[in-house]
């Protein structure tokens, strides 16, 4: 509805990022670049890097804006309106884990590479498939079974972070494209962003194993909230197109938002997206540095999964035929909605994550 | 991101929970019983409770200081509307939170010293009379009768759903002055004491053990300098202090929720590893979530009216939220208990107090009062987005 909770600058920079995007990426453009070999286009990608996207919420001293992750989460809000595939997401979701994890400078160099544009992965799988043992020798083995991980085939670097076993510690580490080698297959997604499987039983990694397991949920944790944003700004988009679908088609010689069927399924998608965005945005304003704000911060990105997918559900309803062919964008939604969703891990798991936190140990809440 | 809830607000909280905390143990714990039993109405102990409250000059926290209020943002009443239902404790409900603001802006100079005032002490407290047999959720469609006489009105007809009819000391009373083919142009509001002589109230008792009444009027004089707004034009202040009223569903559902976790944790359940310690997590997770957007769905309402703007589908989406939510949490929650869960409130071995139970039975009017979810729905679409209607 009419209600923003954008700060001025924040809506200018949401209005430059749609206004690029309406530029171009409409769903043609999506299509071709989903068939094209490397699923998003190099001369765009340098483009949003000129804008500094990449860098938006990294401190000045790698290169970055210093802006906060509200900011960063705008742009992936409207990256989500677009549903428009590229790395930045994960390179965004990787850059914040570092700036989180690294305000010692420790990862300065690659934070130093993101903020000038260099593509990078994030593997931190959600049901935590995968763990770190120290080798005696300084390396941690990692096991597990192999993971799937977003662009990591396009990303000049990996980021991995992953619990130690037994041990409530994290291991972050930097993974070179060179050490996976043999382990990387490419896997066809269900939705247009590229995804790959990644092996990494038995691989020998070098990084820092001196994390605290809240400073590494606390990372992962802002990383989310960028998924989140990204799903809000997929709800509101597919909102606003049912809603005109719904004032343009005539049936029975009536626009079909004029049935009350069809008006009821539309506020319920208002309601979707509305609880969507007012989580998203409360944990994001919650999100300052050091806060440990983790717990709303999986409500949000609970509540833009299920919201997105509620929402395409209905798009498509409201929408019939036309909706589920490649000519409307509406099915690139419909895709990203479940893929996003899924890529937050199992969903019985983020609940039962969300109940010791919400229920059991009262974080975060005034009540 | 803007914060709406700062530290100034927090502090206020904070005060809020020590002038509570402080209060007698007797009148908390008595006026708790007396409001989980039925809400919709403080008797003798809830009344006492807000009389408490008025004395202290804690009612009205977002009334302008000219009314007797302490002239605070509504996001401090929102915090208080939350704390005390979060201990289940009266709020003042729609006296204090839709007739009280509706006054502000459509009554008399007379009416509002006349009223406020005592509004703001405990001292009153209205029923709302708008539902009639024939007209439930087509208001503008209702029948009872105000003609003019002299410098009266004499009013005739039946009124139902009319919640607290039997406790109350005044009448928020919508009748037709104009045309039935009016519809709602053709409505006036009135405020009448509730011993009026012609007004006989007779209870409705309902399935959740709650008391609900129908009224009828018979010959009931009113002075004219009782009609709130011009003759005919009672929509109005009947839609305002409607969408007043869908601004206040709260935390409730954070209470029923905080039921079924302490009846979890007696049984075991709460953080346990076995199979029926994972689906209760999991049920329990997702309610969770939806408590917190019901708190931020209401913290928006108060939010724009902080910002001097009126929710009009946002309310819309609160009231539906909340009711589902509601019944939600009490329908699941007994899943998760199974046969126990049959043990009816009031029984030492009913689960989680019989909270739950009471709750379901209850939890239909969640759904349809204030304005059936259906209307709220169309509210949404047609207000919110622009569909046609």
């Amino acid at each position: 509805m009419t209600d923003t909770d954008l700060t001025q600058q924040e809506a200018l920079l949401a209005k430059t990022a749609r206004d690029y995007f309406t530029d171009f990426a409409d769903n043609t453009y999506l299509n071709q670049q989903e068939a094209a070999e490397h699923g998003y286009e190099p001369a765009r990608w340098k483009q949003l890097c000129d804008l500094g996207w990449t860098g938006i919420n990294l401190p000045e001293r790698v290169g970055g804006a210093d802006g906060t992750l509200a900011e960063a989460g705008v742009l992936a809000r409207e990256c989500g309106r677009a549903a428009f595939a590229s790395p930045l997401l994960a390179t965004m979701r990787a850059g914040t884990v570092l700036a989180a994890l690294g305000a010692d400078g420790r990862f300065d160099d690659v934070l130093t590479a993101i903020a000038d544009g260099a593509p990078a992965a994030l593997i931190a799988p959600p049901d935590r498939t995968v763990a770190a043992e120290p080798d005696g020798q300084g390396r941690h083995r990692l096991s597990g079974p192999p993971a799937v991980v977003e662009w990591l085939e396009q990303a000049d670097s990996a980021v991995l972070l992953v619990p130690v076993a037994a041990t409530d510690r994290w291991l972050c580490a930097i993974v070179a494209p060179g050490q996976l080698d043999g382990r990387v297959t490419a896997v066809p997604s269900t939705d247009n962003e590229r995804v790959a499987r990644v092996d990494l039983d038995g691989l020998s990694v070098g990084g820092c194993d001196d994390i605290g397991a809240r400073a590494a949920q606390w990372a992962l944790a802002r990383a989310n909230l960028l998924r989140a944003s990204l799903m809000v700004g997929g709800c509101e988009s597919v909102l606003e197109r049912s809603a005109k679908y719904a004032k343009e088609r005539v049936q029975f010689g009536q626009p079909i938002g004029a049935f009350q069927a069809v008006r009821h399924h539309l506020a319920r998608m208002v309601i979707a997206t509305d609880a969507a965005r007012l989580t998203c945005d409360d944990a994001l304003t919650r999100a300052e540095a050091g806060a440990d704000e983790s717990a709303i911060a999986a409500v949000a990105l609970f509540a833009a999964g299920r919201s997105y997918l509620e929402t395409v559900l209905t798009a498509a309803q409201v929408h019939g035929g036309v909706g589920t062919t490649t000519e409307h964008i509406l099915h690139h939604h419909y895709r990203r909605a479940k893929a996003m969703q899924l890529r937050s891990g199992k969903r019985a798991s983020r609940l039962r994550e969300i109940h010791a936190a919400l229920v059991c140990r009262h974080e975060g809440s005034l009540w | 991101m803007r914060t709406a809830v700062g530290p100034e607000q927090i502090q206020f909280l904070a005060e809020l929970r020590d002038y509570l905390d402080g209060l007698d143990t007797e009148l908390i714990e008595s006026t708790r019983a007396e409001n989980i039993e039925d809400p919709m109405q403080p008797r003798q102990h809830g009344r006492r409770f807000l009389r408490r409250l008025g004395a202290d000059r804690w009612l009205g926290v977002s009334w302008p200081k000219e009314y007797g209020g302490q002239g605070r943002t509504p996001i401090e009443q929102w915090l208080f509307a939350e704390e005390l239902y979060n201990r289940r404790l009266p709020n003042g409900l729609l006296t204090l939170n839709a007739i009280g603001p509706t006054l502000m802006l459509m009554g008399t100079e007379a009416q509002k010293a006349d009223y406020l005032p005592r509004i703001l002490t405990g001292e009153l407290e209205f029923a709302i009379g708008y539902s009639e047999p024939d007209a439930g959720s087509d208001l503008a469609a209702l029948r009872t009768r105000a003609v003019r006489d002299g410098e009266d009105y004499v009013v005739n007809g039946q009124k139902i759903w009319t919640t607290g009819a039997g406790l109350a000391t005044h009448f928020w009373l919508a009748t037709r002055t104009g045309a039935q083919e009016d519809r709602h142009r053709g409505l006036s509001l009135f405020i009448t004491a509730m011993d009026t002589p012609g007004i006989t109230v007779t209870p409705i008792i309902t399935q959740g053990g709650e008391r609900t009444n129908a009224v009828f009027l018979d010959n009931v004089r009113i002075p004219a300098g009782n009609r709130i707004a011009q003759e005919n034009q009672g929509w109005s202040a009947i839609t305002a202090a409607l969408n007043f009223e869908r601004m206040f569903y709260h935390n409730e559902p954070r209470w029923e929720l905080r039921q079924l976790a302490g009846w979890a944790d007696a049984a075991g359940l709460l953080d346990g590893d076995t199979a029926d310690a994972h689906a209760l997590a999991e049920v329990m997770g997702e309610h969770a979530v939806d408590v917190e957007i019901c708190r931020l769905f209401a913290l928006r309402g108060a939010r724009m009216l902080a910002e001097g703007r009126v929710p009009y589908a946002e309310a819309s989406a609160n009231k539906i939220w909340w009711g589902e939510l509601r019944q939600r949490i009490c329908s699941s929650g007994l899943d998760l208990i199974g046969e126990d869960g049959t043990i009816a409130v009031g029984s030492p071995f009913a689960p989680a107090h019989g909270y739950l139970e009471h709750g379901l039975r209850s939890s239909p009017v969640w759904r349809f009062g204030g304005g059936t979810n259906e209307i709220q729905l169309d509210i949404i679409a047609t207000r919110g987005l622009g569909m046609p209607r």
